[in-house]
């Protein structure tokens, strides 16, 4: 799809430049345009979180923002975390507390769950539950996903 | 559900912004953060000819004292608002309800001159513009005005905006020191729209209520300053009789629909709780307590 | 409860095999499968109840940009045979599936015109010029009207909209009814759901020109049934036609059906040579993906003076949507809800009977449960009614009339057998880890208080990984009792197993990897598990009905044993030992009490490579493969008792779980982490039943609840933590001694709910008789009750 728009992204700390149309979501280009297909579509309007992504610093729907909005940014995504046999602190802690089970929600509750651990205390479960409740889960029934959240507050602030 | 095509400028200043708007000849949609624009456009349920992406442009963003009271920039997030310190100290019943706006990654996007101007009735920031008697500041090629919340939203979805005209800040005056407020919404989930909500501000001279505001929403095509609830309150000694009589007078003044999600009648009925809970938590804090 | 801790590693608290990929952003969904030359194809849908087609214009859409195909029925009638779902039950009607509408379209969201082009963008865009003129007909939405005489009729050659009839009975209900000192009754409503997996249905299919081979990746759970079927309406046979599921979003019963736009990428891939995709949008899965626990269900309980249960009579209507789906047919959920309604309960006497009867509204099928939430509600509903009608304690009740350990084999009213199972086990384990006394003593505090605080239980029992003397659907002509494990030690010593299950969440990649390694003896991670595809052994189904973990680690117990004892037998002859003397474990090959051993690749390659090592009479036994097919012929009980305690606000009415025990016997269980995982999932679900989800049509068909704004999915923040208690009751139903687990959270939590309300509003009289119960169903069950009072 071209129409004239030039879209300058670094996502992962790597730089991108592509031309696309201005309705081009931004999930569509990381995963179409970038091949980054570890971010996923569930809804489109902006429900599930499965499409959850960082934008300068704040976790956003990617499926609500248009690639042009995000020109000149920095996206981190699921696949800017860990590498398989190198996984992230919070990518580790959910697979030690299985809060994964089909894994299409996970991209999306890992990215919330970053922005989350950096900006608020998560002093309770309450706190984490509402902090999760953008981003819907069909598989797990949360509480693992709570407990490894739980676990990585706990890790960060030296508990 | 892909948007539609469209014609796409991001204004780098406002002036560019109206031109803009103004060229577009009603084929042109704002842009802003996008959280209720984009679904809509997913949905192609808009097939705007053109976007005009307010994101870049200066100055447009912001939280200032002004006066007593705050100066806020149309395109300051729900998130900032939620983490402000001098929303916290001037409007705490600002800050303490942006927990209930949608989820995170909404409130990180969304603005407050989005969700004025898209004026869902069901949506918090308007009803409490409503009972923080905010100024709307708009701009459009005639040059700028000020609208009073109040005149602001006119139906659901429906606003006194001039089709031309840009919502740039709103202006907060200072409330009356050491007044209390209350906050409640009903949603069916954590982050929904909220099936109906309230929100108080009361102020008290020894015993007496000096000022009392009292607005609601989710129950009305707009959110709604009860009048005839704070006149019961004014001057008065609050105690539970004058809360259920302000209350019921709320209830009284709605005019709820019958939806998916809850009937009219429920509606009206959460709006009585809702007016009572909000009253005795304002009037707790006036009391130097906390609820 | 003490829980056994074993050396091995089947009950080993075994971290996911998966999960690395998962967690990275590494796995493969149909969607982020990029083949290049793929089209793209959108839909342009019936945006009505019940229509007839006049005409179709796609003259504007094919000249759009991008635009490769514009297709309607008319233009696939060449290359799709039509199909309908078939069953042996007598009084069963089958619907054809069309997949395009040609005629007449049935329900909103029935595919009529399809768009190919470059990509989704366009294709939509094209969809969107598409013009239909149709002549609107009279919908049929309310069940129970449609199914009288004169109503208007959705398929006109079957003269009825009522598509199946079906009845159980035992003993003589009516004299039990008419001599019973207590009966209660009631008209239980659930209110239709739709499994929304996280991942939309998607489907790419590819064709190879030089092979005259397809590849269907297809989000199912069912990639052999897929196969099987599509081998028939496309007519390619199966060595040319490969369904792959990789990594699927969930399904919980709504990717088990063969759907049109399953055929139509296939069909069309063929026909135009190139790749061809489509992945459902959210308002195509909320409108299109089976739907499901739509059924009224009538009914009465008899009891004797001391509560003993007499007799149980139901009348039940199952609103099963537009058309029969396939290939489970419309009477897959309906005739589940009289087979499961007399519970784990000893029922003397019974009567169930239902009518399946077609809307204007999505196809209804597999939904996480099947029926049993809904008879489930039902019946503990009537059992607590009982007891409140004798003044006995709910928990008294169900204890005097639950099947008790000595009565199993325990022959239910419609002639399924509950073999030994933790049914009292399930319910004393429940009401201890809650602390019933306590919970009681607790209630009665609360309720000085003038606090809405109410206790509900709910017992059940489930069939789990049915054999082959027990369809999955009633009269349904696909075998679901089997299945197969081909296991192998290839040349370089590596394990792969595989099998026709089609893991989307319930971590088998990493359970049946544990049967694998514990019964062949390596580690775990040393098994490549292979799954989801057609491909892998020569008959499957998929993973659906809580019986992967049965027939599948039956399948894999089998034949690793098998395998293992080549390995005995290869080594013992490299070795120079006795067979006794070989022992396998952790990959290694050892002779018991010396240190001669061998690893399974100097094992593999004396076995393929170093020619001579062996015998030539050994070689021909050994192989190091081994298939073997696993059928438990007929199916393992799996009980459990919910129990839920909930506080309503008494002026919002807003409904908080306070605590949620589930007390359950799935067997020896492989993975503890996981049972857990499944557990709370099912509950989740249940509880979304009970109190957030509905689907819901207006008067014209159309569908109100097509976005996830309306269709309230529960969010972290209304699902509370869960006390989950796992019973390990020995079983022989099945050679891993396993018990389903998969659905059994979603069976009991709408009830276990609809008693705690009942019983939270206990001082206004209410029976909760119609879910998911919500904050406004609430206000007016009061104001009922209040004006009632006055």
């Amino acid at each position: 799809m071209s129409g004239g728009h030039v879209v300058r992204l670094r996502v992962n700390g790597v730089d991108h430049e592509a031309e696309v149309e201005p309705r081009l979501l931004l999930v569509d280009f990381l995963r179409v345009q970038l091949g980054l297909t570890g971010t996923h579509v569930g809804c489109e309007h902006g429900v599930c979180g499965a499409c959850t992504v960082i934008l300068n610093g704040d976790s956003v729907r990617s499926c609500l923002c248009l690639a042009v909005e995000a020109d000149g940014g920095a996206v981190e995504t699921v696949e800017g975390l860990g590498r398989v046999d190198d996984l992230d602190p919070l990518q580790e802690a959910f697979r030690e507390h299985h809060a994964l089970q089909c894994g299409f929600c996970t991209p999306g509750m890992l990215m919330t769950g970053i922005d989350l651990l950096r900006k608020q205390p998560l002093a309770s479960d309450g706190e984490i539950r509402a902090g999760l409740s953008g981003n819907l889960c069909r598989c797990t029934g949360y509480q693992h996903i709570v407990r490894a959240i739980r676990a990585s507050v706990e890790a960060r602030d030296g508990d | 559900m892909k948007p539609p095509p469209f014609a796409y400028l991001a204004a780098g200043s406002l002036d560019e912004a109206i031109s803009a708007l103004a060229a577009g000849d009603g084929e042109a949609r704002l842009l802003a953060g996008g959280q209720s624009l984009m679904p809509m456009l997913n949905f192609r349920l808009l097939q705007p000819g053109l976007l005009i992406s307010l994101n870049r442009i200066p100055g447009l963003g912001g939280i200032t004292e002004n006066g007593g009271g705050l100066r806020i920039g149309a395109l300051t997030r729900h998130a900032e608002l939620e983490r402000s310190p001098l929303v916290a100290r001037h409007f705490p019943v600002l800050g303490a309800a942006m927990e209930h706006v949608a989820h995170l990654a909404i409130r990180n996007r969304g603005t407050i001159g989005g969700s004025l101007c898209h004026a869902d009735p069901a949506a918090e920031l308007p009803m409490l513009m409503c009972l923080l008697d905010a100024g709307i500041t708009a701009q459009g090629p005639a040059g700028e005005r000020t609208l009073a919340a109040a005149e602001f939203f006119l139906g659901a979805l429906t606003t006194a905006l001039a089709e031309d005209e840009i919502v740039t800040a709103i202006e907060l005056p200072a409330l009356a020191e050491g007044c209390g407020w209350g906050f409640e919404e009903m949603a069916r989930r954590s982050g929904d729209f909220a099936l109906a909500g309230a929100a108080a501000i009361i102020s008290l001279t020894g015993d007496r209520v000096s000022e009392a505001r009292l607005a609601v929403m989710g129950a009305h095509p707009t959110p709604l300053r009860v009048a005839a609830a704070e006149a019961l309150l004014r001057d008065q000694t609050i105690d539970e009789d004058t809360v259920r009589a302000a209350a019921e007078a709320a209830a009284a003044a709605v005019e709820p629909d019958n939806d998916l999600h809850a009937s009219a009648d429920y509606r009206r009925h959460l709006i009585g709780v809702l007016t009572a809970r909000v009253l005795r938590a304002a009037l707790r804090r006036a009391q130097g307590e906390t609820p | 409860m003490e829980i056994e801790v074993r050396p091995g590693l089947i009950g080993a608290r075994v971290q996911r095999l998966e999960d690395p990929r998962l967690l990275t952003g590494h796995g493969t969904y149909v969607d982020d499968l990029q083949l290049p030359g793929t089209l793209h194809l959108a839909f342009r849908r019936s945006d009505h109840g019940h229509a007839r087609i006049i005409a179709i214009d796609t003259e504007e859409a094919a000249a759009m940009p991008g635009v490769a195909a514009v297709v309607t029925a008319a233009d696939i009638a060449d290359g799709v045979k039509p199909y309908r779902a078939t069953s042996r039950m007598p009084d069963y009607h089958p619907t054809t599936l069309p997949v395009l509408a040609a005629d007449k379209v049935r329900y909103v969201g029935e595919p009529v015109v399809a768009v190919l082009a470059e990509n989704r963008y366009l294709a939509e865009d094209a969809a969107e010029q598409v013009a239909i003129d149709y002549d609107p007909l009279p919908t049929v939405i309310d069940p129970e009207a449609a199914a009288q005489p004169g109503a208007p009729v959705l398929h006109e050659e079957i003269g009825s909209n009522v598509i199946l009839s079906r009845s159980f009975s035992r003993g003589d209900v009516e004299a039990a009814l008419a001599g019973a000192p207590v009966r209660v009754a009631g008209r239980f409503r659930m209110h239709r759901k739709t499994p929304a997996a996280m991942e939309n249905r998607a489907y790419l299919a590819d064709y190879d020109q030089g092979r005259r081979a397809l590849t269907l990746y297809s989000s199912t759970q069912v990639p052999g049934i897929v196969r099987d079927s599509l081998a028939e309406i496309l007519d390619i046979p199966g060595n040319r036609l490969r369904v792959i599921a990789p990594d699927v979003g969930g399904g919980f019963g709504g990717k088990t059906p063969l759907y049109g736009e399953e055929v139509l990428v296939c069909h069309l891939a063929r026909k135009l040579g190139r790749p061809v995709k489509w992945c459902a949008d959210r308002l195509e899965d909320l409108t299109t993906t089976s739907q499901a626990f739509d059924e009224i269900v009538e009914a009465e309980l008899a009891c004797d003076g001391d509560g003993t249960i007499l007799g149980l009579r139901a009348e039940v209507i199952g609103d099963i949507g537009a058309y029969s789906i396939y290939p489970y047919t419309a009477a897959l959920e309906p005739v589940q809800v009289i087979s499961f309604l007399p519970g784990p309960y000893r029922v003397p006497s019974y009567h169930g009977a239902v009518k399946g009867v077609a809307t204007s509204k999505a196809l209804t099928g597999a939904y996480r449960g099947v029926g049993r939430p809904i008879s489930t509600f039902a019946m503990e509903r009537l059992v607590d009614m009982a007891a409140r009608e004798l003044s006995l304690d709910p928990l008294e009740m169900r204890r005097r009339n639950m099947v008790r350990a000595e009565e199993f084999p325990y022959k239910t009213p419609v002639g399924l057998v509950w073999d030994r199972a933790g049914f009292m086990e399930c319910l004393d384990g429940a009401a201890a880890a809650a602390d019933y006394d306590g919970l009681r003593a607790e209630q009665a505090r609360a309720r000085a208080d003038g606090r809405w605080f109410g206790i509900g239980l709910a017992s059940y029992a489930e069939l789990t990984g049915l054999g082959s003397r027990i369809s999955a659907a009633p009269g349904m002509p696909v075998n679901t009792g089997t299945e197969t494990a081909s296991i192998r030690i290839d040349a370089t010593g590596a394990v792969t197993a595989a099998f026709g299950i089609a893991s989307h969440g319930q971590g088998l990649e990493t359970t049946l990897a544990q049967v694998v390694a514990e019964e062949l003896g390596v580690r775990v991670e040393d098994v490549e598990v292979v799954h989801g595809d057609s491909d892998a052994v020569a008959h499957s189904t998929g993973t659906y009905a809580s019986r992967s973990t049965i027939l599948a680690g039956g399948a894999a117990t089998l034949s690793a044993r098998a395998l293992r004892q080549q390995v005995v037998e290869a080594a013992a002859h490299l070795l120079e030992a006795a067979q006794a003397d070989i022992e396998v474990a952790d990959g290694a090959i050892r002779v018991a009490g010396t240190d001669r051993a061998m690893s399974f690749p100097e094992l593999a390659k004396a076995v393929f490579v170093e020619m001579g090592r062996l015998p030539r009479e050994l070689r021909e036994q050994v192989d190091l493969q081994v298939t073997k097919t696993y059928d438990p012929y007929f199916g393992t009980t799996a009980p459990a008792t919910h129990l839920a305690v909930v506080e309503i606000d008494p002026e919002t009415y807003r409904v908080a779980i306070r605590r949620y025990v589930v007390a359950e016997d799935c067997g020896r269980i492989i993975n503890p982490m996981i049972a857990d995982g499944q557990v709370h999932g099912g509950v989740a679900q249940g509880i979304g039943a009970a109190l957030y989800e509905e689907v819901v049509y207006d008067d014209e068909g159309q569908i109100l609840t097509a976005s996830l704004v309306d269709y309230l999915v529960p969010t972290a923040a209304e699902i509370p933590e869960m006390e989950v208690l796992h019973l390990e009751i020995e079983t022989e139903a099945n050679i891993g001694g396993f018990r389903g687990l998969g659905e059994g959270g979603t069976i009991g939590a709408p009830a276990a709910l609809a008693n705690a309300v009942t019983d939270a509003l206990a001082p206004l009289g209410i029976d909760i008789d119609e879910l998911p119960v919500t904050p406004d169903r609430l206000f007016r069950l009061i104001r009922e009750a209040n004006k009632d009072e006055n």
